[in-house]
């Protein structure tokens, strides 16, 4: 599964390249000629366009250092947040326990399940002595000894608070070893004695729906902290990119040549290609990263939170990105846009916080289940809602759905915004005057 | 290629204030037509609403007697007054970029890319970014991003301000050669003697309307004859004052420019100066184009 979403994201970023390498060979043309080059569809002109602008962007984006430091921060940040946990817990690697004296069935049985029991597996080491057996623990052979089964020797004494894997497996051991010596001090038959010993706990159900497994919580937490940097990361990249070409005039020479619909489409789409790469690369190196190293960080119905985030990610820039844009286009200096950025980034700060307060407490308050349906706060509120299993499949549809339409709504607001204030220079242009007296 | 550009009726307010009021010129091919005016006449606005960044109250710009659409103007070259170019851009990649949304493939974008610059003496910056280079060669970068394409018509914001004299040579050159070629040439300037220098044409707006239009020759010649005369050891233009039909228009250091009405006869001024002094300039002037500007604001 996890390997089958890590080959479907790097297939979407090739072919995003090859889509962008046909269209700039289908897009040549004339000179002079006014065109006589160019594809004859009557929409080749605009979609030409829409790609080279889009196209310059990704560009000028994938050139920068900004991007490729950023991206190779973001992704030691996630190879942290996989690898680290998997070190101080190390449950891959098994306990290896020496025995001296006779193992019985129902003893090896107890040391087994007591093994399962804290996640972990167990090596048994026959050591002819006692001291061949301490040795052995001195020299770091051994996590533990058990001497004729009834007595577990350690290393080192074990505190109450330590909680390495080694600790809660002797505690666990000695814990299932007393309990199996007493089944058979009441006489029990060794049979009956290795059927008590290896117990399996009984599995536990609730009344009420489901609160997801810990491993989707941790990852719609981490996918929680994507969205929240890639919104705010490449949304700044929108209003910073309108002002820049406000401020520096260059929006006249684009438009004189093309339509500001066909500008304002091409830098979205194109700064969302590099947010989307990028945040492909991401999940994918993770993906990829917490296979190889065994992490329960994608275990259960972690992929699925995974895949809702990405989903999230693309139709939350769609709906911020117009929003952004609009924005930069009303400013054309630096002092002007911080005047902005702050009430722009409050829905998102919002969504955010109580996105991920309601992963940490495991439980989906009636404020996230309401902010899941509003477009602003959704791309936060909706994964987090399904890493708890608090979601149905039409519930995700419908807030999609929701968030498309207000999409639609806010890009051709934006796009009137855009054109009216594009080329108004001198100071930050108001909404009032914008609708008032036209461009 | 060759193309006439024609401005009808054109009206822009913006609230109380009329920027173009019914405004009408054209531009025939072939020539550099100066546009003049003074500050606040208007001139940018004209040249921004032929590019359709203003909106108009009325009026028509017409492209070959047909309005100008989008497609029309993927074929005209323009150089805005406040210059624009992606700051963090490299010079070569701005101006491929800027070739390609006229229409031009990659390869021919790239192409006329190298030759415009190599051809404005500026080769050797392809490869730095906008902002690291000089005003004079961030204005060229920009002619260069107007001529990419071998426009139609071009037009050209006070192209030549700020340029030192081998820029403007350089700029000014280009300019002569494009219209040679076909090109229909607009540009404004307040540099009335390099206008004079490299326009067949002028016209001349204020308060949004035309004032004046022609060719620099006709306006030279037109109107009331000149006299530059400098009579040796005389700093005034006392001995002129007396003369009937002229006008003293200018005293500069001994030389007296005088304007004389249709009447007077050149022999009477040479026998007047001559009695004042020995005579050592009598020179029958044309009008000056900054004289045709202010007489046109008058």
């Amino acid at each position: 599964m996890i390997r089958l979403l890590a080959g479907a994201v790097i297939a979407g970023v090739v072919a995003v390249r090859i889509w962008f390498r046909v269209r700039r060979h289908r897009t040549t043309g004339g000179h002079r000629t006014g065109g006589g080059g160019r594809s004859r569809l009557p929409w080749a002109g605009v979609t030409g366009d829409v790609g080279l602008v889009a196209s310059r962007e990704l560009r000028e984006r994938f050139r920068g250092r900004v991007f490729r430091v950023g991206t190779l921060f973001i992704l030691a940040v996630v190879a942290g947040a996989i690898v680290i946990p998997t070190l101080t817990s190390s449950p891959a690697r098994p306990r290896r326990l020496g025995v001296v004296g006779a193992l019985p069935p129902a003893t090896m049985a107890s040391v087994t399940a007591a093994a399962r029991g804290v996640g972990t597996t167990v090596v048994l080491v026959p050591e002819p002595s006692t001291a061949s057996a301490r040795a052995a623990l001195h020299d770091g052979r051994i996590d533990a000894a058990l001497v004729d089964g009834s007595e577990i020797v350690v290393e080192a004494p074990i505190r109450p608070g330590d909680t390495s894997a080694t600790a809660q497996f002797v505690r666990a051991a000695a814990s299932s070893l007393g309990v199996t010596r007493a089944f058979e001090a009441a006489r029990l038959t060794p049979t009956q004695v290795a059927t008590v010993a290896g117990a399996r706990p009984l599995p536990v159900s609730s009344i009420q729906p489901g609160t997801g497994t810990g491993s989707a919580k941790s990852t719609s937490v981490v996918g929680l902290v994507l969205v929240f940097m890639m919104l705010t990361q490449y949304n700044t990249w929108i209003l910073m990119g309108v002002m820049e070409e406000k401020s520096s005039r260059v929006i006249e020479v684009l438009l004189a040549t093309v339509r500001p619909l066909q500008l304002l489409t091409g830098k979205v789409l194109g700064i969302g290609l590099v947010a989307f790469a990028q945040a492909s690369l991401v999940v994918a190196f993770a993906l990829a990263l917490a296979e190889g190293v065994g992490s329960p960080l994608l275990h259960g119905t972690a992929p699925l939170v995974l895949v809702s985030t990405l989903l999230w990610l693309v139709l939350g820039y769609a709906f911020y990105c117009w929003v952004y844009a609009a924005a930069g286009s009303m400013v054309e200096r630096q002092d002007q846009v911080q005047g902005l950025a702050l009430p722009l980034s409050l829905p998102l700060v919002f969504g955010y916080i109580t996105g991920l307060m309601a992963a940490g407490t495991g439980s989906a308050s009636a404020l996230v289940t309401v902010l899941a349906y509003v477009p602003l706060t959704a791309p936060f509120s909706m994964p987090v809602l399904v890493a708890l299993g608090a979601v149905t499949w039409w519930q995700f549809t419908l807030s999609a759905v929701i968030s498309i339409a207000s999409t639609v709504a806010v890009a051709r607001l934006a796009a009137t915004v855009y054109r009216r204030a594009i080329l108004r220079t001198g100071g930050r242009v108001r909404l009032r005057a914008l609708f008032a007296t036209g461009r | 290629m060759a193309g006439h550009l024609e401005l009808e009726n054109l009206t822009r307010r913006f609230g109380e204030l009329t920027a173009l009021d019914h405004l009408s010129f054209s531009v025939p091919a072939g020539q550099v037509v100066g546009f003049l005016g003074p500050n606040g006449a208007g001139k940018t606005t004209t040249m921004r609403a032929i590019f359709g960044l203003t909106d108009l109250d009325a009026g028509t710009v017409r492209w070959n007697g047909a309005p100008v659409s989008q497609a029309e103007r993927r074929r005209f070259g323009y150089m805005p007054e406040e210059r624009g170019l992606y700051p963090g851009m490299l010079v070569a990649d701005q101006l491929a970029y800027l070739g390609r949304l006229h229409g031009m493939s990659a390869s021919a974008a790239a192409g006329a890319a190298g030759s415009w610059l190599d051809r404005l003496g500026i080769a050797d910056r392809a490869g730095d970014k906008v902002e690291s280079l000089s005003h004079g060669n961030q204005q060229r970068v920009q002619l260069a991003a107007a001529l990419l394409h071998g426009p139609e018509l071009l037009v050209l914001d006070e192209p030549l301000a700020g340029l030192d004299p081998p820029g403007i040579d350089t700029i000014g050159g280009v300019l002569v050669e494009e219209a040679r070629a076909g090109c229909c040439v607009l540009f404004s300037s307040h540099q009335l003697d390099q206008v004079e220098d490299l326009c067949e044409s002028v016209v001349i707006i204020d308060h949004g309307r035309l004032t004046t239009e022609g060719r620099v020759d006709d306006l030279a010649t037109s109107g009331a004859r000149r006299l530059v005369v400098r009579v040796e050891g005389v700093r005034d233009a006392a001995w002129a004052r007396g003369v009937p039909g002229i006008t003293v228009s200018e005293v500069d250091g001994g030389e007296v420019r005088l304007v004389l009405e249709e009447s007077v006869d050149v022999d009477t001024v040479l026998r007047a100066a001559m009695a004042a002094g020995r005579v050592t300039t009598f020179v029958l002037e044309r009008r000056r184009l900054s004289e045709v500007f202010r007489e046109a604001l008058r």
